[in-house]
């Protein structure tokens, strides 16, 4: 097999995975449940498709940039990106290992034959609004209005239930995105990229591209060629967005590629929490996602992104599932901004990617919570970097990667302090987990300090946790181990519990996970 | 032969085409070309290796006989050890050896370890000796009590190789100390260490270079049965110093301890790079590297623990590392690594880079002790745990380090 990336210890055919003692149970079960003969999410819906002429060429970048009727200036931008790309090589440095991918094998689009945007919710072809209930997403306003799925029978518990406008992607296009009009209200622009680029050309030209730019890197190369839709959100000065924006990206129809790219701009003392939710039908061929997201926050700005990433990650034997190489990264740009990156990453056959923060405010701050498990023969090599460029810039990271069945689990992370960022300040805390014993857990921290008066820290223990708090709970009477659950987990509980309702329900399913027995 | 050598290396460097000028100086022996062909597979190592990004040969060595400074004094040279000193004349070594210790001195390379997998391994071994009397030292260790064996390396303005293979047989103990001590443009060794049965050896390595100077010492152990190997290094860096330990637990019940210290200033650059493999069930790894560094200097930490699927069962590893900058201008790469496959398995890594506490600082200059003392005190306080393990030679080690102390 001709493969990419390397990992020395492959699989033998033994299929009995023996658990140790000291893990414990609910961990197990925990983990069990989000193995592929579990994935809820795995249907097809049957539509009729537009689809771009199989392989990559100019020609599919043109015939892209004409569907979506894009001015000149985007079509050369794309086709720049292009040429580029035809002279970069895969990246294999990460702990990945996959048949070499043929990129003429995918369709680079695909939309409803009915066409992209709808006038109004109720142009929305039935499938596509039957597909998005059934993952538990309402594309109907009034729906959401009430809650999730009758989670809110009353009108006292549906005022309490926080409001979540959705940008609904099916695989190249965007359906649907509700409260619009709401939003529009407190000057907030949720939209699809495609539209935004007609709407909003001088808000694309200006922030498009600045913070991975076109040459990034492989995969942010080839997105830059030929990303189909994303969502594009701006909150301006000083507003607080009113309700959770989300998009939902599904990937339906067979050997496609998503492509897609979203941009979320925060304009000064604005705040945004924006989450990301995607799944895609169990099918025998690897389907390829490789997405950019760019965030920016200005001066006394915050965007909180919060991802539930699910996609298919192919059957036990490690048949089909989605390529997941995505690059994230934010910009704090302005003094004072913050940027915090959550994720649970339970879905793909293989997972590459590093939200990233890039701490360029003086005293800005960039946060990384994630949280991955890897089960069957999934492999993820994921991370974040946090680069301290401004003076008391401040990160923090807290990743626990949990490895079921056969899979691979790396962590790989890089802090970078810059000769001009005085005083910055990192800690950086990740555990894993293995469960059974024929899988893999790897670290692989980054530190590159130019600041005398910088503090850095990492642990990857159980054990080192803050002395002062494991002295506290444990003068209350609780054992060692307990008490350091309760710290890690209760940490983690709490980061999970922000993410709103609807998406959370593979990560409420983890909060079962206990660190017991872990590794390092 | 060399025109297909310099095929293999692209765009190769001045100092490329010396080193295959004086491969080609050899007498023609298989296992030479087997080694070189290693070294010229890869050439110097540069940083888009990501085992060399922070450490970079090819960029750091244009040309190898390059008149150097005058090589460091050797604070662990003594009477009492047997010492044996490398040259880029060859090698020197005691006429008279203690039973226990057989020495047998091969003047064709040796096919015996795995110096092969690491290209300035490779490169040390395939050149080993002088330039016309090629050389392994092997020394086969049978006793305890023995004397302390210590090798000393200096270039004397050209560059020097060396290869030393010990091998230390069940139940036999043995302390051995290296110095490298510069002189040369470049300097590069690899030791192989295999230890059997219960041996135990315990090994200082002290480093100290210049500017214009760069140096790698690459050290290969094998721990089989339960011996147990303890290593303590203290480095002050050169335009570019590496040394680099590979260890393998193949025997069940192996203990390593690998610890480390650098001190580095303007314009140095110091690298301790480690690669643990605990390919055998209960072994036990022990890892504390502490740095600190001056403006103008490059400290560079990169450990790796392996721990395979099944036969790494039980490992119980410990890996830390501390770097201190001390002014402004300091730089600190580090990469604590860990890649496990073992599920029941203790494998730790802590990593911290800072400034001096200043609270510690504040209360010692309220006791009246003037900041560069203090500083100093602080700094040595910091760095001693690192050179706790040296046994008998650790007092000369917190001796160096606190002179260079003093005197930053």
């Amino acid at each position: 097999m001709d493969c990419c990336g390397g990992i020395d210890e492959h699989e033998d055919d033994c299929t009995d995975v023996k658990v140790k003692d000291s893990i414990d149970a609910g961990t197990v079960e925990a983990a069990k449940r989000l193995q592929s003969e579990n994935y809820s999410a795995g249907f097809s819906t049957d539509i009729e498709m537009d689809m771009a002429p199989k392989g990559l060429s100019e020609d599919t970048i043109r015939f892209i940039s004409a569907k979506k009727n894009e001015p000149e200036w985007l079509l050369e931008w794309r086709l720049a990106a292009y040429k580029r790309w035809l002279t970069m090589e895969e990246p294999t440095w990460a702990m990945v290992r996959y048949p070499k991918i043929n990129y003429q094998d995918y369709y680079y689009y695909a939309a409803p034959k009915t066409g992209a945007k709808y006038e109004s919710i109720d142009d929305v072809p039935k499938e596509i609004l039957e597909t998005y209930e059934k993952l538990g997403i309402p594309l109907r306003e009034a729906e959401v209005l009430l809650g999730v799925e009758g989670a809110a029978e009353t009108a006292a518990t549906a005022r309490e239930t926080p409001r979540v406008a959705v940008d609904a992607v099916f695989d190249s296009v965007s359906v649907a995105t509700t409260f619009r009009k709401e939003l529009e209200k407190a000057g907030v622009i949720f939209m699809s990229i495609s539209e935004a680029v007609h709407e909003y050309p001088d808000l694309m030209k200006k922030y498009l591209g600045t913070v991975v730019p076109q040459s990034d890197n492989f995969f942010a190369t080839l997105n830059s060629a030929v990303f189909s839709d994303g969502t594009f959100v701006y909150v301006p000065k000083g507003v607080r967005c009113p309700m959770e924006l989300s998009t939902y990206f599904r990937m339906n129809a067979e050997n496609t590629g998503q492509f897609e790219r979203t941009l979320i701009v925060c304009d000064e003392g604005a705040y945004v929490s924006y989450l990301e939710g995607c799944t895609a039908p169990m099918r025998d061929e690897n389907q390829l996602h490789a997405a950019v997201v760019e965030l920016v926050a200005l001066e006394d700005a915050e965007i909180k992104y919060s991802t539930v990433q699910n996609w298919w990650p192919g059957d036990e034997d490690g048949k089909g599932g989605i390529y997941n190489f995505v690059t994230k990264r934010g910009d704090c740009r302005g003094d004072r901004s913050k940027i915090s990156w959550t994720q649970v990453e339970t879905g793909s056959a293989v997972t590459w990617k590093y939200p990233s923060c890039i701490l360029r405010g003086d005293d800005s701050v960039g946060e990384f919570y994630s949280i991955a498990v890897t089960n069957g023969r999934q492999q993820a090599d994921t991370g974040t970097k946090m680069i301290h460029l401004g003076k008391r810039t401040r990160s923090r990271i807290i990743s626990k990667g949990i490895s079921a069945g056969k899979s691979n689990n790396t962590y790989r992370g890089l802090v970078s302090v810059n000769k001009k960022a005085d005083k910055a300040r990192n800690f950086t805390q990740c555990d894993s987990l293995l469960i059974g014993d024929r899988c893999g857990a790897h670290t692989v921290p980054y530190v590159e300090n130019r600041r005398a008066d910088a503090q850095l820290e990492h642990e990857a223990t159980t054990t080192k946790l803050s002395d002062d708090q494991l002295f506290y709970v444990r003068q209350r009477g609780i054992g060692e181990e307990e008490a350091v659950a309760l710290l890690v987990n209760g940490f983690v509980r709490e980061v999970l519990q922000e993410l709103p309702m609807e998406f959370a329900v593979e990560a409420q399913s983890l909060l079962k996970v206990s660190l017991e027995g872990s590794v390092g | 032969m060399t025109t297909a050598l310099r095929d293999l290396i692209s765009n190769p460097n001045t100092a490329e085409l010396e080193l295959i000028a004086r491969y080609g100086m050899q007498p023609e022996d298989p296992r030479r070309e087997r080694l070189f062909e290693a070294f010229a597979q890869i050439g110097l190592p540069t940083r888009r290796m990501e085992a060399w990004k922070w450490t970079d040969f090819k960029a750091a060595l244009s040309a190898l006989d390059r008149p150097a400074s005058q090589s460091a004094s050797d604070p662990l040279a003594s009477e009492e050890a047997l010492c044996f000193r490398f040259s880029p004349d060859g090698f020197e070594y005691p006429k008279d050896l203690p039973e226990g210790i057989n020495l047998f001195v091969k003047p064709e390379p040796q096919a015996l370890g795995s110096a092969e997998d690491v290209p300035l391994g490779a490169l040390a071994a395939a050149l080993a000796g002088s330039k016309t009397r090629p050389g392994t030292l092997m020394i086969e260790v049978t006793a305890a009590d023995l004397p302390r064996l210590h090798f000393a390396f200096s270039g004397e303005g050209e560059a020097s190789f060396a290869r030393v293979t010990i091998v230390v047989r069940p139940g036999a103990e043995l302390t051995v100390s290296e110095s490298y001590l510069g002189g040369a443009g470049f300097l590069s060794s690899v030791f192989e260490y295999s230890l059997q049965g219960d041996a135990k050896v315990s090994r200082t390595v002290y480093q100290r270079g210049a500017e214009m100077e760069t140096m790698a010492a690459t050290a290969l152990v094998q721990l089989e049965g339960e011996s147990e190997y303890t290593q303590t290094s203290l480095a002050f860096g050169a335009k570019l110093a590496r040394l680099e330990t590979r260890l393998v637990h193949k025997e069940a019940g192996a203990k390593a301890t690998m610890n480390a210290a650098y001190l580095v200033g303007k314009g140095l650059h110091a690298d301790i790079t480690t690669h643990v493999r605990h390919g055998a069930r209960s072994c036990v790894t022990r890892q504390m590297t502490k740095g600190a560094v001056l403006d103008g200097g490059t400290g560079v930490f990169q450990g790796k623990f392996h721990v395979p699927r099944t036969a790494g069962q039980y490992t119980d590893a410990d890996m830390q590392h501390k770097a201190l900058l001390l002014e402004e201008g300091a730089v600190v790469f580090a990469k604590p690594e860990l890649e496990i496959y073992a599920d029941d398995v203790e494998c730790a890594h802590g990593n911290t880079c800072g400034a001096l506490d200043a609270n510690q600082l504040f209360y010692m200059r309220q006791r009246g002790i003037p900041e560069r003392t203090a500083r100093a005190l602080l700094t040595e306080a910091f760095i001693a745990e690192a050179v706790e393990t040296a046994g008998d030679l650790k007092d000369i080690l917190r001796h160096v380090a606190s002179n260079w102390l003093a005197q930053s």
